[in-house]
């Protein structure tokens, strides 16, 4: 029976995000990869896994700045075409799943540790058309009907 | 000596000015060195950089017998990896200096497991620092295979689909 080609996008933003999202890179082998993160100096890092894209940093303080990551990340959306986008954040991150989705990509969002309260904003945004919300921490988990808690990778 | 950080993404000067002057005061016995950002507030009682490479930083924090930083997870993920003693004080949005307060959660959650200390305000930081001397952190349990079980099987499930 022939298996269906999964292609993988593993999006974060260089940091603890990137870290985080290191930690569960058992999940992505033997798959096809690509990485997108923020900062040209974790290149080297990520090409051991696949091809990767370097997108600009943004927040939601600089909404110009925004638009053109959403247009970066859109471009490597059409160009790659993932199945499945697996992201722990932060705004490249979350453009990257929304990118994604438009060409009807799965999407497993790990929000990250450092949302001790409650999920991120981007966690928030992307949790309507995500198919696995995975939160760090129980209490945060119990909070939304479909954010589960599995552990903590920090 | 204490290895300051105020972390890789902006200057903390709240943070930098408050041990600057804590150790003017006497209030620091061991040898203070100070990561502050770039363009970030330049201390006067300590010896400083704005940044450190990889390598760099990492000696840094070998050598230290405490750290000082913002409440972000990469400096108490860093603590923890090296089980070394941290203080730290959250970033807050009202001051400019995050976006949202979510540093002061990270703080509040990391203080309750025992993995490090927080000084809130400026206010506490003399008491905090005193602390640090004697402050053993709790080790620190993850679930990497757990998670990482979770996700391999929904992937499995969706290319069943």
């Amino acid at each position: 029976m022939a298996e269906k080609r999964m292609k993988i996008c593993l999006a974060a933003s260089s940091g603890g995000h990137l870290t985080q999202l290191l930690k569960v890179k058992d999940v992505w082998q033997g798959y096809e990869v690509f990485c997108v993160s923020s900062a040209a100096i974790v290149r080297e890092k990520l090409e051991r896994f696949g091809r990767t894209y370097i997108v600009n940093e943004c927040n939601r303080k600089h909404p110009v700045k925004s638009l053109r990551v959403l247009f970066q990340c859109l471009s490597i959306s059409v160009k790659e075409r993932p199945s499945v986008v697996i992201s722990t954040g932060a705004a490249p991150g979350i453009l990257m799943c929304l990118t994604a989705r438009l060409f009807s990509a799965k999407i497993v969002w790990l929000d990250s540790i450092a949302n001790t309260e409650r999920l991120s904003m981007s966690g928030r945004m992307v949790r309507p058309f995500a198919g696995l919300m995975l939160s760090q921490w129980p209490d945060v988990a119990a909070k939304y009907k479909d954010v589960e808690y599995a552990g903590a990778v920090i | 000596m204490i290895f300051l950080t105020v972390g890789t993404l902006f200057p903390f000067d709240r943070l930098v000015k408050a041990v600057d002057s804590g150790i003017g005061e006497g209030m620091v016995e061991e040898e203070v060195f100070a990561q502050i950002g770039r363009n970030g507030y330049e201390p006067k009682n300590m010896e400083y950089v704005e940044s450190l490479d990889k390598k760099a930083f990492d000696e840094k924090v070998k050598k230290a017998v405490g750290l000082i930083s913002h409440a972000g997870m990469g400096s108490i993920a860093m603590a923890l990896d090296h089980n070394k003693p941290l203080l730290v004080m959250p970033r807050l949005k009202m001051y400019g200096e995050h976006v949202n307060d979510h540093q002061v959660g990270t703080a509040k959650k990391f203080e309750e497991l025992g993995h490090i200390l927080v000084a809130y305000t400026k206010e506490e930081l003399p008491d905090k620092l005193q602390m640090l001397k004697h402050f053993v952190p709790k080790k620190r349990e993850t679930q990497v295979e757990a998670v990482a079980e979770r996700i391999s099987d929904y992937l499995k499930q969706i290319k069943r689909a």
